[in-house]
């Protein structure tokens, strides 16, 4: 797996789509229609992932898993199905298994079904639930590990950093990590530097 | 026999007098959450198609039973699988399936529809789902949570319960300060906490 951004813009590809200038991050398309998917994944410069799930009009599979990376250069599938992300891996690119933690029998049970396979890390929703998690259970989770929704602040976000390699922010957040980072550097503030 | 307010009264009397509900997702937990002061039992896993049993000794130590349709065993999540736990005397059902909440309060049942948390994108059209429903209490997952989101949601017309990942007597009071009126859990250690 390519090394992953540390920080990821959500993005529902109807704006213009780049990270806030000064901070290094990725672009995760979501919640969008096929076509508009068409029209704005081409235009973006930096590393993009895309939560195949959510796509209208788009069958989660492995065609379409196919379609993404070889036809609008989708760098990381995010996808629920295993084969997806198996799939995603054969074609050179890399994978996030998109696991919902709602309670530990279901974080459980949803990570029976990760392939545990290099290419493949994990995407866990929702992101906060992250700081509650035991130890075994974090260790648990395949690297790369992603923390995905409910992460409004910069001061979450950072703090999520310190169980996840990355967090997925909407631009709101991700405008002001970037001014902060500007004044103390991303990885000062998370206790990283 | 439809339920009635009398009926949500009860349950939520439960709850006020012990706001932590054991969640059992395996048998040899009953013992332990049978002897414990909690007032509602949870019932996520079990054989649905020979719950009646294991109902009658829930009711018999004097406490209510709540269902969870989605994930019990052999029980399809329909009109027949509400009409079902009903027989077999469950108080209240749980589904995360909106359409059934009117379906289990004709069967005289307190409805309790989850509410899953996934990320804020979602959350409108989640709680949208939940006042639709008609449901009688809301079960917010992952419960631990919702400290750090309940500022996004709409006070709701029904009561909140959480549940998910609730290990600790300071996460339990944290989500009850929330606005939650009980907690689910199937931490033993929290079932004789007294949380009030």
């Amino acid at each position: 797996m390519r090394s992953l951004m540390s920080v990821f813009v959500a993005s529902d590809g109807r704006d213009p789509v780049a990270p806030p200038r000064g901070l290094e991050a990725g672009i995760l398309l979501r919640d969008l229609d096929l076509i508009t998917l068409m029209a704005s994944a081409g235009s973006i410069q930096a590393p993009l992932a895309l939560d195949l799930d959510s796509v209208e009009g788009l069958n989660p599979d492995a065609t379409a898993a196919r379609f993404v990376i070889e036809e609008l250069g989708v760098d990381l599938v995010v996808t629920r199905r295993p084969t997806v992300a198996l799939q995603a891996v054969e074609l050179g690119r890399s994978a996030l298994l998109h696991v919902l933690a709602f309670d530990s029998t279901g974080l459980a049970r949803s990570l029976e079904g990760h392939p545990r396979t290099p290419g493949i890390g994990t995407i866990l929703s929702p992101g906060p639930v992250l700081d509650h998690l035991l130890p075994p259970d974090l260790q648990r989770l395949p690297r790369p590990l992603v923390a995905y929704g409910f992460i409004d602040t910069p001061g979450r976000a950072v703090g999520l950093l310190r169980h996840a390699d990355a967090v997925v922010v909407p631009p709101a957040c991700a405008l002001e990590m970037a001014r902060r980072a500007s004044l103390d550097g991303l990885d000062a503030v998370a206790g990283r530097g | 026999m439809p339920a009635t307010d009398a009926n949500v009264r009860a349950f939520t009397a439960r709850l006020a007098e012990r706001p932590c509900c054991a969640a059992l997702v395996a048998h040899e937990r009953l013992d332990a959450a049978l002897s414990s002061p909690v007032g509602v039992i949870f019932v996520l896993r079990a054989d649905g198609l020979a719950l009646r049993p294991l109902v009658a000794r829930i009711h018999a130590a004097g406490k209510l039973v709540a269902v969870h349709l989605d994930l019990i065993d052999g029980i399809r999540a329909d009109r027949a699988g509400v009409r079902w736990l009903s027989r077999a005397g469950a108080d209240a059902v749980i589904s995360s399936h909106g359409q059934l909440m009117p379906a289990i309060r004709r069967e005289g049942m307190v409805a309790i529809h989850r509410l899953l948390l996934v990320r804020r994108g979602l959350l409108d059209a989640a709680l949208a789902a939940t006042a639709k429903s008609g449901a009688d209490i809301v079960e917010v997952l992952p419960g631990v949570i919702l400290p750090d989101v309940r500022a996004l949601m709409p006070s709701l017309r029904v009561p909140l319960l959480a549940g998910g990942f609730i290990r600790t007597e300071e996460q339990a009071r944290a989500v009850l300060a929330s606005g939650a009126i009980g907690v689910t859990t199937s931490a033993e250690n929290l079932w004789s906490a007294d949380l009030r």
